[in-house]
């Protein structure tokens, strides 16, 4: 069974921008209340902004409770992620960042110049609008049995 | 990062916007739904209703967006107000919505805004 420390948590927008980040090498995150260990998140939004430079992707994804910053490296890092997607699917998922889109994004928390962001994984265009809504009671959900709960 | 600046478009329902809520504000940053009433194509506003309440939504800031008469649409922008105190949404994004149950939708908003709520209140405390 996968560690609570890897598997993507579920989250609206204000509560991932709100995760604690720990002092650690690398910098590990949680939520305030309960200490429970957030490194990879789900997060399901609009596409409100984007901005490219050779380098990476940037967009913005709002959820109606806060806009979250994704980025999506577009050449390989080094040394390599194994983790990371492989060059053809970072070409493919780029041509899916389009603003208005609703997608959904998985990818490690990370923080830019103090700000968290979404490293991202994995991206998928949502043509269901009532994933979006599934996707909110999937949230509170977990936050409330699990991942704010105290003494977790 | 670049893109800060943009605020997040708060869910409401258009029997919400009314001058004694909240969210009535100019500038206010909000998203909205409703079945597309009617549209100008000169000014560029259409006029989207949700359970007999009205909202005008200006499109000037959208470029290649198709518009049904009768689809649900999903718009994201700013409240402004004209010169007659008339309240517009100045609309920055804008998505068709048909499928969406929107009943599922607004009680799923309700509970959301509870649960925010009342970690709110916890976190005060």
């Amino acid at each position: 069974m996968e560690s609570p420390a890897i598997s993507h948590a579920k989250l609206l927008a204000s509560d991932l921008l709100s995760l604690t980040m720990h002092p650690t090498s690398p910098p590990s995150f949680s939520f305030p209340r309960s200490n429970y260990p957030i490194s990879h998140v789900e997060a399901l939004g609009i596409i409100v902004a984007t901005k490219s430079n050779p380098a990476h992707l940037l967009f913005l994804i709002d959820d109606g409770t806060g806009c979250v910053p994704c980025v999506l490296w577009l050449n390989p890092r080094s040394p390599p992620d194994p983790a990371d997607p492989a060059p053809e699917v970072v070409r493919q998922q780029a041509e899916l960042v389009k603003m208005g889109e609703l997608v959904r994004v998985r990818g490690k928390v990370g923080v830019f110049r103090g700000e968290v962001q979404i490293v991202l994984r994995d991206l998928v265009v949502e043509t269901d609008p009532n994933m979006e809504t599934l996707h909110w009671l999937d949230c509170v959900r977990l936050l409330k049995d699990c991942y704010d709960k105290e003494n977790c | 990062m670049a893109l800060c600046g943009i605020k997040p478009g708060i869910p409401v329902i258009l029997r919400e916007l009314e001058p004694s809520s909240a969210f009535f504000k100019h500038g206010q940053s909000l998203r909205v739904i409703g079945k597309l009433e009617s549209f100008e194509i000169e000014t560029g506003i259409v006029v989207i209703s949700d359970g007999g309440f009205k909202l005008k939504i200006d499109m000037q800031h959208l470029r290649d967006f198709n518009f049904r008469t009768g689809s649900l649409y999903q718009f994201i922008g700013e409240l402004k107000f004209g010169h007659d105190n008339d309240a517009m949404l100045e609309a920055r994004i804008g998505r068709n919505v048909d499928g969406l149950d929107l009943n599922l939708y607004k009680q799923s908003l309700q509970i959301r805004r509870k649960i925010e709520a009342n970690l709110l209140s916890r976190k005060r405390s």
